[in-house]
């Protein structure tokens, strides 16, 4: 591992690297104004918003965000031991990360299956409409950083690896910002109507 | 594994867990904590997890902002 000494002070040098953190910005900015419009959106029928919460599943909702934050704990431990030179430990925290976001994934797709039995689809109203559009647009990022992630693994764990740490802290970034939108996510379409 | 991550993830079920039985709650309050909670939560992630804090104030200061602008319109907009 190539450990260079960053200056995360320089404004230019962001931790994870000033590219990712655009891209961070404007993934923020794409959900936070999708959730903004949901919410105004509920002043057209509150009851029928609230109604269509009701049908959501808060316990699944609230494991999925411990599943997503423990995997980003694991996640920041990964990239603090490569920097100690810790490639072993490394290495085994990497598919921690991994594994928990694979179970966010499986918990999604149990969620998602009780919703079509349900009959609950992207067309039932506008509240399942937001529902399925902006949960299903975050899995697509997960699914996303899970292929990085596992590039990352896969590159880690060749003999004589050229990884860097700036790669391990720009995928990083990228896996912590599907947690901060689950963040965003999780109050607003399930807890708040 | 350093302690100040462990010491994060920590509160963060806290919170995570609060959120839900607050959710369950039909007082006034409610969605003022959970959105406070998960403003919380948000902040743990991405200067502990996320290293913000060590980064140049510009950046705290764009992630910060955009918090408090969209709790603050969601608040607004309810």
């Amino acid at each position: 591992m190539e450990a260079t000494k960053i200056d995360y002070k320089n404004v230019y040098y962001p931790p994870g690297g000033i590219l990712l953190w655009i891209i961070i910005f404007l993934e923020l900015i794409t959900f936070g104004v999708a959730l903004i419009a949901l919410v105004f959106y509920t002043k057209e029928d509150p009851v029928l918003f609230h109604e269509s919460r009701l049908h959501l599943n808060v316990t699944f909702g609230t494991i999925n965000t411990v599943l997503l934050l423990t995997s980003g704990f694991f996640m920041a431990v990964t990239v603090h031991e490569l920097k100690q030179n810790q490639k072993e430990k490394a290495k085994k925290h990497l598919l921690l990360t991994m594994l928990f976001g694979v179970l966010f994934l499986v918990l999604k797709s149990i969620e998602y299956n009780a919703k079509l039995d349900a009959g609950f689809l992207i067309g039932s109203n506008t509240f399942f409409t937001f529902y399925w559009m902006l949960t299903l647009f975050h899995v697509i990022h997960v699914i996303v950083g899970l292929v990085i992630l596992s590039s990352v693994y896969f590159g880690l764990k060749k003999k004589n690896s050229t990884t860097k740490i700036e790669d391990v802290e720009a995928s990083a970034a990228f896996w912590h910002m599907c947690d901060l939108i689950w963040l965003l996510l999780f109050p607003v379409i399930y807890l708040i109507f | 594994m350093k302690k100040q991550h462990i010491i994060t993830w920590v509160i963060l079920m806290i919170l995570t867990v609060t959120s839900g039985l607050v959710s369950q709650s039909v007082a006034a309050f409610v969605v003022p904590v959970i959105l406070l909670l998960a403003a919380f939560k948000f902040i743990g992630v991405a200067f502990n997890f996320m290293e913000m804090k060590k980064a140049n104030i510009f950046w705290k200061i764009l992630i910060v902002g955009y918090l408090v602008a969209f709790i603050g319109v969601v608040y607004m907009a309810l």
